[in-house]
């Protein structure tokens, strides 16, 4: 039985640029900041009040999973928007909305009423889209 | 799952267990800064997360000694103070049933495997992410 889900990826365009939008902006903390042998950097993220699911900011770059051509495609689609980085839940969206927008953070919906619940969606300094719920 | 109002009330415990975890805390501490009881704090907890406050508090303490353990050259018994605990034997025996290994021979067997000292062994990252971004 599968009872948690630790880490789920997100490809941004630069991590630093991204640990500054996640950590600063969006008020996140840092879970793991590590040098790997091999050059590699691993980056995980999570909200402050709950470290089980954490964020893995990573790089799409030329390597054993990728070659040149596929990690410059994939950058390319990060930017357009392709990707998402999922839904946050939020206590209270207008509020968090606000907030984030005072912070310079994009937003392409301002909080709506759904089905589900009240819904802002915001995009990450690479691109990524995500949401804001409120349930 | 507990209601909304319930729910802030025990989240506010946790935070609280998540910012302090490097801290001596007590039930007591936790449940005081969720305002309910301890017995009605840690049933509240459990039902909402799955496992125990104490639990949550020994999975932060474990990873975060883990972490120290293999990025830093500080003794293990300056890890275990670091990460919360005054007794260096609790510590140990607490890190060997969480991880099967003693903190030394966890230090010693990561140390192995990096190339660089201090530096995090592609194999202390989950092996999926290993593979995928280093091939290995």
């Amino acid at each position: 039985m599968i009872t948690s889900i630790a880490h789920a990826t997100i490809y941004v365009l630069n991590q630093d640029e991204a640990l500054d939008f996640y950590k600063n902006k969006l008020g996140f903390e840092i879970g793991d900041d590590m040098k790997v042998e091999g050059g590699f950097r691993w980056l995980t993220v999570y909200p402050k009040s709950n470290s089980q699911l954490q964020l893995v900011l990573a790089e799409p770059k030329e390597g054993p999973m990728f070659n040149k051509e596929a990690a410059e495609k994939i950058r390319s689609l990060i930017a357009e928007g392709a990707f998402g980085a999922g839904v946050f839940e939020t206590e209270n969206c207008q509020q968090t909305y606000e907030e984030l927008v005072a912070k310079g953070v994009e937003f392409i919906q301002p909080p709506t009423e759904q089905l589900y619940g009240v819904e802002a969606m915001g995009l990450d300094n690479s691109g990524n889209w995500f949401s804001l719920v409120q349930r | 799952m507990a209601t909304n109002y319930k729910f802030k009330k025990v989240k506010a415990g946790r935070d609280h267990i998540a910012d302090n975890f490097h801290n001596a805390l007590s039930l007591s501490d936790m449940a005081q800064h969720a305002h309910i009881s301890p017995y009605h704090f840690l049933r509240v907890f459990k039902d909402t997360y799955g496992e125990t406050p104490n639990e949550f508090l020994i999975r932060l303490r474990v990873a975060h000694a883990k972490k120290l353990l293999i990025t830093e050259n500080h003794s293990v018994s300056e890890i275990c103070e670091h990460v919360g605990y005054s007794s260096l034997g609790s510590f140990s025996s607490l890190f060997l049933k969480q991880t099967g290994m003693a903190p030394t021979l966890y230090r010693r067997k990561l140390w192995a495997l990096s190339a660089e000292p201090f530096c995090f062994p592609a194999q202390a990252i989950p092996a999926c992410y290993a593979r995928h971004f280093l091939g290995k």
